[in-house]
């Protein structure tokens, strides 16, 4: 008589199958969710690959306890008439306790590697910078250019120049643009600066100044978003950077700086 | 001291009281108890030599902030005697554990003596420092550090104040003499702190 | 004066109430003409000193301090008469208790009352979240929703009913007759109403409730009104009960373990109490520090935070979230602990199976307690502190997941080739295991430092934290209230709607978090009251699920009221456990043993033939029947550890 306890051949192999298969289906459903806002900096491509490996690597494991669970609870389960039953006593397997407590040593290691080294490529400094001051205040981003002649101008709203990398110059053309240098500083509490499009933020911390640095490559308009609670308008906090031709930021540089300061 | 926990149930004990608890450590539980709370007493000073720490360390901020003096002579004097407020602890125990009554009153009061000392001297360092709290973060974590540790001698007093009643009661023999013991632990830990808290404030 | 003022009880609290108002007023008018400051009464000032003293004079006057009092001023030694000691009534439970068992009930239903509130609080979050704009809240009341919200959940419910599971069914297992300091016990519960009172009441203060969130982060903090001094000294009262819990929990297992209960023969519920008592002990009193300096800069002019003073004399701003972080870590795992602890005692007794690995859980445990210290400012990967701390802590933050592990794979092992009793306890506990897989898992993503920089402060944050809290945290304690239910209440609770309230539960708290990855991903802040057009869709699926999330507590809550007062009777061990709590009767004899039981074997010795965990009075405990070993012994994997 076949004990249905019995963990048979065709057991693992129905396991394995479905955990298989669990792990390509739900591989593919990570990979294909748009889970990133449109990408339009440079930073953003490491990241985001960096998210796509982590969920490569994510899947496998829930789905080999998920399955390991939902087979034990087919499998194992007490039947009628089990009651008084009891299991094997097992206390331990040495050789198993090594290997769980090894291979998860050694996925981190790895995953702490490529992350540092994907912060030192977004971390990354280039010799030519636009050096912008971003101010947040309850409840508003300013930014603070430096004109000619070392004249400073204020704006409500980023621009950044990106030149076109090819004929394309509108909305989502690819372009090359010079890395932005924010100097953030906070007025009254904190806040955090935030270009989810551009995956960087970094918060504005009253007392000190902060930075961050962007590279963008793609011409469109992107939301600037505060992520520190700082009271009441918290939730509207938000402002917009434009990332536009060469041309079109002279043209918007030369008309702030050639303006009253308000 | 009755134990504050289990009663033994003495045989002629007509209501039903709990079995007595079995010892799994030769560690006494009152003793043990006091230790640990000292280690979570540790860890809020610990917070406020983090404080210290960033206004003094990180900030870069001068000690101390300009305009601001600290009296290390006083300070120092208050020093020796906490030191010579433990001494006295230690003698107060001493003489319990030997039975000797008289020695016992006489350095429960010394110590309460010595210890109040030190609150009035520093007391009197407050109101005579000339810059306040408020004058500067420096000026915030100096009072801050200082006054806690002057509400923890305040503490140790009460507790000492306690085992001084007691001890005029008639409380405390050689074979019990943990109502001085734990306390007398306690008055330590806030000697110890206060040597870290002087060398680190008005020292370095 | 009437017998009622003078003897320990409500009457008395309350005149102590009105005499506590009464000094604090007095103390700081006193103060106030001492400086010379006008006007000479103050309402803040007032309720700010009367917050924490008004509590205290509460406690004396309730009787938490009546004996040591008594003893402090020297006079004869009385007998114990365990006058306060066991409840025989409904109101019993309602006063200073010594007992255990009454004050781990108290605990389990005081923090249920403040988890309904707080719980509400997220309903109305959910409300205003539904849509985008401002329907039923501004900015400012809906800032003190989440931040009351998530400050009830956290000191209130989560931390505490854990000690008060603990504070039950500690003592029985390891054989003794109470806790160390059963006074200092009952004081503990007692701050804790007195805590949810203060939080809770913030509602009324001018200026509203505490709306800088439970992180209360400087100097917004610093810049509130009078509000936020609930939250700060209310914190105060939540720490110091936890602390004292924890002293007590130390001493009483370090102490007070039965014969032949070694370190190694306790059950692990013990060693997860162990091991959270020393990160509370350690941690709690960074909480307290950084509170300390928010009401000292707040209400005193201090300059611990303030950054506008000068140079030469400013405060650092970044220094709260190091000492709040410091704690807060930490007050994670205190949090996940003793859950851990509960599932490994039910996995084992449902799986009919000795724990796989015992050492190494134990060994898990006190290495997450050591690692947990190491991994604050993953909290502040975008806070502007030193750039070169964000490397190492990435590192320390990665190296928790192998312990974390080491434990889920444990617990599958457990289960494995066991015989598994599929009731709600340990439903809830496969629901933990892979739920918590998923928190445990966006954990490691977060660890990732350019993936948190992108992520910190929004909806994936959100997510993760109710994966590892909803999913983690609660999901054992429902596991724990119903396995421990009978043993309580000497009743069973029905079997059909516990399940149906698991099956609600999880499908309903997946369709809430699940998608607050996504939305965080794509650029949804946390702690908004309003936000991009682009989320609505989600949000409002979002809010939908959370509401039948809501309902479906409702279900567990009958189900526990009613099965209290009407259950059929549950007898002394309906699982066929071996743990010492089962072999008492249900609910146990006041004083819980005859005799201390003598222990001889593991505690989860199931399937090996004749073990016997513990001998009660001379007597061997009821028969667990060992039944056939449920497959053939010649298992490969068959290896017996020494316990």
């Amino acid at each position: 008589m076949k004990n249905p306890r019995d963990v048979t051949r065709t057991d693992v192999v129905r396991m394995l199958a479905v955990g298989i298969l669990a792990s390509a289906v739900g591989i593919a459903i990570g990979l294909s969710i748009d889970w990133f806002p449109t990408a339009a900096a440079t930073q953003a491509g490491p990241i985001d690959t960096f998210y796509d490996v982590l969920i490569i690597i994510s899947v496998p494991v829930f789905v080999l306890v998920t399955t390991v669970v939902l087979f034990s609870v087919i499998k194992f389960r007490m039947r009628a008439g089990e009651e008084e039953l009891d299991g094997p006593p097992t206390h331990g397997n040495t050789r198993l306790e090594v290997i769980w407590t090894a291979i998860p040593s050694i996925m981190v290691s790895i995953l702490c590697v490529y992350g540092a080294s994907v912060l030192s490529e977004i971390d990354a400094a280039k010799a030519d910078q636009l050096q912008v001051t971003a101010y947040a205040q309850q409840f508003a981003w300013s930014f603070e250019y430096t004109g000619p002649n070392g004249k400073k101008f204020i704006a409500n709203e980023l621009y950044v120049p990106c030149a076109p990398s090819g004929a394309a110059t509108g909305e989502g053309a690819a372009c090359n643009g010079t890395q932005v240098k924010f100097d953030i500083k906070a007025v009254d509490v904190i806040h955090s600066f935030w270009i989810p499009s551009m995956r960087m933020k970094q918060d504005a911390v009253p007392g000190i100044t902060t930075h961050t640095k962007v590279n963008p490559n793609r011409i469109g308009t992107y939301s600037v978003v505060c992520a520190e609670l700082c009271g009441i308008g918290h939730g509207i906090m938000r402002s917009t950077v434009h990332v536009v031709t060469p041309a079109r930021y002279a043209a918007w540089f030369a008309a702030k700086s050639a303006a009253k300061t308000a | 001291m009755e134990a504050a926990s289990i009663s033994t149930p003495p045989a002629h004990h007509e209501h039903h009281g709990p079995p007595e608890a079995n010892k799994s450590s030769s560690v006494d539980a009152q003793t043990l108890g006091m230790l640990l709370f000292i280690i979570s007493e540790i860890m809020v000073f610990g917070g406020f030599f983090t404080a210290y720490f960033f206004i003094r360390v990180v900030n870069g901020n001068p000690w101390p902030a300009e305009g601001e003096e600290l009296p290390k002579i006083i300070a120092g004097f208050n020093t020796a005697v906490l030191l010579s407020s433990s001494l006295t602890m230690h003698w107060a125990l001493e003489a319990a554990k030997h039975n000797n009554r008289k020695a016992l009153k006489a350095g429960m009061l010394a110590t309460l003596l010595l210890g109040s000392t030190f609150l009035v001297v520093q007391i009197n360092e407050y109101v005579h420092l000339g810059f306040a709290p408020y004058d500067s973060a420096q000026a915030s974590i100096f009072y801050g550090l200082t006054g806690l540790h002057g509400a923890h001698v305040f503490i140790g007093l009460t507790l000492l104040l306690f085992a001084t009643i007691r001890a005029f009661r008639g409380h405390f023999s050689a074979e019990e003499h943990r109502g001085i013991e734990v306390p007398g632990i306690y008055w330590h830990f806030v000697d110890v702190m206060w040597v870290i808290v002087y060398a680190s404030v008005y020292l370095l | 004066m009437p017998a009622q003022l003078k003897a320990p009880g409500w009457y008395r609290a309350g005149a102590f109430i009105l005499l506590g108002l009464a000094f604090c007023t007095g103390l700081v008018t006193l103060i106030r003409s001492l400086y010379g400051y006008t006007p000479l009464i103050d309402g803040e000032a007032i309720t700010i000193v009367s917050m924490i003293g008004v509590p205290l004079f509460f406690l004396v006057g309730l009787g938490a301090f009546d004996y040591w009092f008594y003893w402090a001023s020297g006079k004869d030694t009385r007998p114990e008469d365990h006058a306060s000691h066991g409840a025989h009534s409904w109101r019993d439970y309602f006063k200073v208790n010594t007992d255990h068992k009454v004050i781990g009930i108290q605990y389990v239903c005081t923090t249920f009352f403040f988890m309904f509130i707080g719980g509400l609080m997220a309903m109305m979050v959910r409300a205003e979240l539904a849509a985008p704009g401002s329907q039923f809240v501004d900015g400012q009341d809906y800032n003190s929703l989440f931040s009351v919200h998530a400050s009830l959940l956290i000191f209130l419910f989560i931390v505490p009913v854990f000690a008060g599971l603990a504070n039950y069914v500690l003592p029985l297992m390891i054989g003794a007759p109470d806790m160390a300091f059963p006074r200092l016990n009952a004081l503990s519960f007692w701050m804790l109403p007195i805590a949810g009172t203060l939080m809770s009441i913030s509602f009324l203060m001018p200026g509203g409730a505490f709306a800088s969130g439970w992180t209360a982060y400087a100097p917004l903090s610093t810049t509130q009104p009078l509000g936020q001094m609930c939250f700060t000294i209310g914190v105060q009262f939540a720490g110091a009960s936890s602390i004292a819990t924890a002293l007590n929990f130390l001493v009483t297992i370090i102490t007070m373990r039965a014969p032949g209960m070694s370190f190694w023969r306790m059950p692990l519920l013990v060693w997860a109490n162990f091991a959270t008592s020393l990160l509370v002990v350690v941690a709690t009193p960074f909480i307290a520090a950084s509170q300390f300096f928010v009401l000292l800069d707040r209400s005193l002019g201090f300059h611990f935070f303030d950054a506008t003073i000068g140079a030469g004399r400013e405060g650092n701003v970044i220094m709260y979230q190091h000492v709040f972080w410091f704690y807060s870590h930490p007050a994670v795992y205190i949090m996940m602990l003793p859950g851990f602890g509960i599932v490994s005692e039910i996995l084992s007794v449902k799986s009919r199976k000795p724990i796989f690995g015992y050492r190494m859980m134990a060994f898990s445990l006190l290495a997450i307690v050591l690692l947990g210290f190491t991994v604050w400012a993953h909290h502040m990967f975008v806070s502007g502190m030193q750039s070169w701390i964000r490397v190492p802590m990435m590192i320390t933050t990665a190296i928790i997941a192998v312990p974390t592990g080491i434990k889920i794979f444990s617990w599958l092992g457990t289960m494995w080739k066991g015989v598994l009793h599929l009731d709600t306890p340990m439903l809830f506990c496969l629901g933990f295991l892979t739920m918590f897989t998923l928190g445990g898992i966006s954990g490691v993503m977060l660890a990732m430092v350019p993936f948190d920089i992108h992520v910190s402060d929004t909806y994936f944050i959100v997510a993760h934290i109710h994966y590892v809290l909803f999913g983690g945290s609660l999901f054992t304690i429902f596991a724990g209230v119903y396995y421990w239910f009978p043993k309580m209440t000497g009743r069973m609770y029905s079997q059909r709607l516990g399940k149906i309230h698991f099956w609600a539960t999880f499908i309903f708290f997946n369709a809430t978090f699940a998608p607050m990855h996504v939305i965080g991903i794509q650029g949804m802040p946390r702690r908004v009251a309003d936000y991009a057009e682009q989320f609505a869709g989600w949000n409002m699926a979002i809010s939908v699920a959370s509401f039948l999330l809501g309902l479906s507590t409702l279900l567990f809550l009958y189900n526990m009221v009613n099965s209290w007062r009407n259950g059929p009777e549950a007898g002394s061990n309906p699982y066929r456990a071996l743990t010492l709590e089962w072999q008492v009767s249900s609910p146990p004899p006041i004083f819980n043993f005859d005799e201390i039981p003598t222990v001889v074997g593991g505690p989860y010795e199931y399937g090996v033939p004749g073990a016997q965990h513990a001998i009660l009075g001379g007597r061997k405990p009821e028969p667990v029947a060992v039944g056939a070993v449920a497959s053939a012994v010649s298992d490969a994997d068959t290896e017996t550890e020494e316990s």
